[in-house]
């Protein structure tokens, strides 16, 4: 469904991406992993419209993206969990996952999503009146994969969620996550937890500086000498 | 300081003052009208400038002229065509509306932040002060209809007619902004596009024409203050500019982008003007508003 052929990004004059190729199939699960400053967020948020793209194409579904003005790709069925989180941390949660619905599709499904988030998260429904910036490191992060759920994606797109958070709300991140998969949405997932991400994913792709430089499936990666010493940290 | 015939925050929408030496319980009443009446110009001035400078990160200074531009074609109209005066709205807060976008679109087109729209409106203002000047001349001119002159009488009070409209329009306007921005879908996309401007667009939100829709609002609800200006005050080209103080510390007091918080301001300070005039002289009354910015700034920092 996601085609990203020979995608060349660039802050200012500095190219973070270049020549990268990499897609993710209907109800797949792929992840790209790779060291920090290698241009992963760069690269996610170049799908999700929120960074020009200098050359190359990225295609959803067949149709190319670069057409499409950034506040209409979520009609397309792209959602962001960006890097950070980036909430609106003077909203209550609530008011922030209607944000996550405000695309009139997704807007009529709104008590249904809702009903589904506060199922997935239930802390956050008891949390709903408070404002997102109070709250914790993990449960900010749900109100930001909630958010994006509430968009009711077929695409999601998941940059390093389980940053900075507490061992056992990493875990619930994944399986959270390996759920959302399990229902049918193709996921894309940057992280730099490379044997969680691997435990769970389809595909995965290592980006280093800027380039793809290793792609398969996860076991089979794992096996890679080079790959198993930088990111598993085993021998 | 303004002009001498009649300082917005002074008693001119009372009755005369009867006992100067000590502040009769019937004077201090008539002052918190005043103060109501005048809290209310100050919302409607406001309101516009809380708006697009909490919302867009817009300081927009030619709202004040814009008003007094409004306040004058309403004195035009009403005088030429005799065209009652509140009737003059149907005609200008459309045009507002359209300069307001205009506006906007300017500013986006030059990317103009905050420091920068300061000083571009600065500009506006004087330019448009000018405009006013050479239309209408610097002479003072009074919007006279049958209902400007008429006062209620409440018990021992007077309540100005005209007044009592303001404060009911800003009432009105206030209100109906905060609701709006509290509950409706683009109120929570407003609010959601000044923290984090490219998330709303991610989840589709249309923040330019939303920002043109937020900037039209504006320069519409500075005509509905010019209407209240022209029924409630003599009008002079320089009165723009005494205005702009006051109007500030309520914007900032009442946090930018609160409508509700603005009212409540406002009032607080033209409460607090009128009172200080009764008790004191009048000359004190500007220096209410900055001693209360000043202390509440420092009791509240984290503005
Ligand atoms: N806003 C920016 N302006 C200039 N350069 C940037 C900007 N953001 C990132 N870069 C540079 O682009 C490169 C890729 O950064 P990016 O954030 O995409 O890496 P990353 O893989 O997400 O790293 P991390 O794991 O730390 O999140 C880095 O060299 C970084 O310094
Ligand atoms: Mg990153």
């Amino acid at each position: 469904m996601l085609e990203v052929e020979h995608l060349e990004v660039a802050h200012g004059d500095a190219v973070a991406v270049w020549d990268v190729s990499l897609s993710v199939r209907p109800r797949d699960l792929v992840t790209v992993v790779g060291p920090n400053g290698a241009g992963k967020t760069t690269l996610i948020n170049a799908i999700a419209g929120l960074q020009p793209i200098r050359s190359g194409t990225v295609r959803l579904d067949g149709g190319d993206l670069a057409s499409v003005p950034a506040h209409e790709l979520c009609r397309h069925g792209i959602a962001l969990v960006p890097e950070g989180r980036r909430l609106f941390p003077a909203m209550t949660v609530e008011e922030n996952l209607e944000i996550g619905c405000y695309a009139p599709p997704a807007r009529r499904l709104r008590g249904q999503s809702l009903e589904r988030v506060y199922a997935t998260f239930p802390i956050l429904r008891e949390r709903r009146r408070q404002l997102a910036g109070s709250l914790s490191g993990g449960q900010q992060q749900m109100v930001a994969i909630g958010r994006a759920l509430m968009a009711c994606p077929r695409l999601l797109l998941l940059d390093e969620p389980s940053l900075g958070l507490a061992p056992q709300i990493v875990d619930q991140v994944f399986a959270v996550v390996a759920g959302i998969h399990a229902d049918g949405v193709a996921v894309l997932l940057v992280e730099q937890n490379v044997v969680q991400a691997f435990a769970i994913a389809a595909r995965g792709y290592v980006l280093e500086q800027g380039r793809v430089v290793a792609e398969g499936a996860p076991s089979q990666l794992a096996q890679d000498a080079r790959i198993r010493e930088a990111y598993l940290g085993q021998q | 300081m303004p002009s001498p015939t009649c300082r917005p925050a002074s008693g001119c929408l009372s009755s005369p003052h009867e006992n100067r030496a000590l502040p009769s319980l019937n004077l201090i009443g008539q002052s918190l009208l005043a103060g109501l009446f005048t809290g209310g110009l100050y919302a409607l001035l406001g309101l516009g400038l809380s708006l697009t400078w909490g919302l867009l990160r817009v300081i927009n200074l030619a709202n004040f002229a814009l008003a007094f531009l409004g306040a004058y074609l309403t004195y035009q109209l009403a005088t030429a065509f005799r065209l009652d005066p509140i009737l003059t709205l149907v005609v200008i807060v459309p045009g507002f509306f359209v300069v307001g976008i205009g506006l906007e679109l300017g500013f986006l087109r030059f990317k103009i932040n905050e420091l920068t729209s300061l000083i571009v409106t600065f500009g506006l203002t004087v330019i448009l002060e000018s405009l006013i000047q050479w239309i209408w001349t610097a002479d003072f001119r009074r919007l006279e209809w049958p209902y400007t002159r008429v006062s209620l009488r409440i018990g021992t009070l007077f309540v100005g007619l005209t007044g009592l409209l303001a404060f009911g329009a800003a009432a009105l306007l206030t209100l109906g902004t905060w609701a709006w921005l509290r509950w409706s879908y683009l109120g929570k996309a407003a609010r959601a596009s000044a923290q984090d401007g490219p998330m709303a667009g991610a989840f589709g939100v249309n923040r330019r024409r939303l920002a043109l829709l937020l900037a039209g609002l504006s320069a519409a609800y500075a005509a509905v203050a010019g209407l209240f200006i022209a029924l409630n005050h003599t009008l002079a080209p320089s009165q723009i500019y005494s205005w702009i103080g006051v109007v500030f510390a309520a914007v900032i007091i009442g946090r930018l982008g609160n409508a509700l918080g603005l009212l409540a301001a406002s009032v607080f300070i033209a409460a607090s003007e009128a009172l200080t005039m009764a008790v004191t002289a009048p000359g004190w009354a500007p220096l209410v508003s900055f001693t209360l910015l000043i202390v509440i700034l420092l009791l509240r920092p984290e503005l």
